[in-house]
């Protein structure tokens, strides 16, 4: 278990300095951004695989944006930059592709199949993967803007 | 936004040099406001970081955001004179350098109250830092697109597909890019290519989660920024300004769609 924790740590912190770059932020940000993509991305990870009791991806979802939103407010001071340099690409893991995808596969399919009862099948599968994956970006953005509001005084001095 | 002009403690001094006039201070504003909204700042940020420039000054700043441009009012207590300027909103690729040394330049104008030419000297040096190399973002965002592949559950060979199947998209949207082409036009065209050569997971039968490999093979082109501003401006009660970036996202995210379903169709693959 722990060492799917790590792994999944790890390859958070890959996406995330990855997906900074796209948004040319200061070099001493990629560190960061690596370091809070893993504490989220592993605690979401860990909230949903605890045995019997795990978390569904939803709430999951929204704690770990609130711990990625929390050290954003929290560390952007000490690199002198604005949190959102940490927030976007600490979050853009979770983004949830797979759901989008399996979403906008079952609409293509409906649009497809002309029998009522694999019209009524494909519709489930868009209907449930579309509304998760909705979800999942509102906790996602709901999680990680809360701090910011939360915690006006320090976003907003960071960069002083 | 009129809690945040006059009574901080960001204006206690004026400047020791001649003031700008309220005119040049509000072209200077403008430009200043649509460059930071082209860097990917939020409205908050922009309303605050304008305000205490203008405060700095001795001066108060209104503005209003819409999608594509920032009106901004300029108000020179003492004289009583107030000029507005509306810009449009060019488009530049997101910074958060720029958004960052921005940021640092209007507190650095409201502490240290630099001669106005400095300051406009130094908004020409942020505005022109240098991008990320290409070479260095060729590999690092196939990197990040291959370890989401992993973090979906995609194997080893499917993780490599996407690392190809990215790095060939993303050379192409560099390309495209600086042809001016259109982006949403771009993000068709990268998706199709993406797509189709993240096909061969499936079509070869290299790996054993094909599925995983064209999912995450378009997932660099998600407008990811624009989605969380527009929550964040939301929250902010900026609703025009919200409503206008969640539907640009909306809109590329459905190009993106369009490219992965052409892509699909063309390869011969069922989505399930």
């Amino acid at each position: 278990m722990l060492t799917e924790i790590l792994q999944d740590a790890f390859f958070a912190a890959i996406a995330a300095i990855g997906f900074a770059a796209i948004s040319n932020p200061p070099r001493a940000a990629y560190l960061y951004c690596a370091l809070i993509a893993a504490a989220g991305h592993s605690l979401r990870y860990a909230m949903m695989s605890v045995p019997t009791h795990g978390l569904h991806i939803v709430p999951a979802t929204l704690l770990a944006a609130l711990l990625i939103g929390f050290m954003a407010v929290l560390l952007s001071p000490r690199c002198r930059v604005p949190a959102e340099t940490f927030l976007y690409p600490s979050l853009l893991p979770m983004i949830p592709g797979i759901y989008a995808y399996k979403g906008f596969g079952g609409l293509v399919m409906c649009i497809y199949r002309g029998s009522e009862s694999t019209f009524s099948h494909y519709f489930y599968i868009f209907a449930s993967n579309s509304l998760t994956c909705f979800f999942i970006l509102l906790a996602m953005a709901i999680g990680a803007t809360i701090p910011m509001f939360m915690m006006k005084k320090i976003t907003f001095t960071a960069t002083r | 936004m009129t809690s945040t002009t006059m009574n901080s403690t960001e204006s206690k001094q004026l400047p020791p040099y001649p003031a700008p006039t309220a005119q040049s201070m509000c072209a200077f504003l403008a430009e200043y406001a649509t460059r930071l909204f082209s860097s990917g700042a939020t409205c908050i940020r922009l309303e605050k970081n304008v305000t205490r420039i203008a405060a700095a000054f001795g001066m108060e700043a209104e503005m209003s955001i819409l999608p594509r441009h920032i009106s901004i009012s300029v108000v020179c207590p003492g004289s009583g004179h107030s000029f507005t300027s509306v810009s449009a909103i060019r488009e530049y690729p997101i910074s958060f350098a720029v958004n960052a040394g921005l940021s640092r330049l209007s507190w650095d104008i409201a502490d240290n109250h630099p001669d106005f030419s400095i300051i406009q000297q130094r908004f020409a040096e942020i505005c022109s830092s240098p991008a990320v190399p290409r070479g260095a973002l060729l590999l690092l965002v196939p990197l990040a697109n291959a370890a989401f592949c992993r973090l979906f559950g995609g194997d080893a060979v499917a993780m490599a597909v996407v690392f190809a199947a990215t790095y060939a998209g993303y050379l192409f949207k560099q390309l495209l890019g600086e042809r001016g082409i259109d982006y949403r036009l771009t993000v068709i065209i990268c998706a199709f290519i993406s797509s189709v050569l993240a096909a061969a997971d499936g079509l070869f039968g290299l790996g054993t989660t094909p599925q995983i490999a064209v999912g995450t093979a378009v997932l660099y082109l998600v407008p990811g920024i624009p989605f969380i501003n527009s929550f964040c401006d939301m929250l902010d009660r900026h609703y025009l300004c919200a409503f206008g970036r969640m539907t640009h996202a909306l809109v590329i995210t459905a190009c993106l769609s369009l490219g992965l379903c052409g892509g699909m169709m063309l390869m011969g693959l069922s989505m399930f």
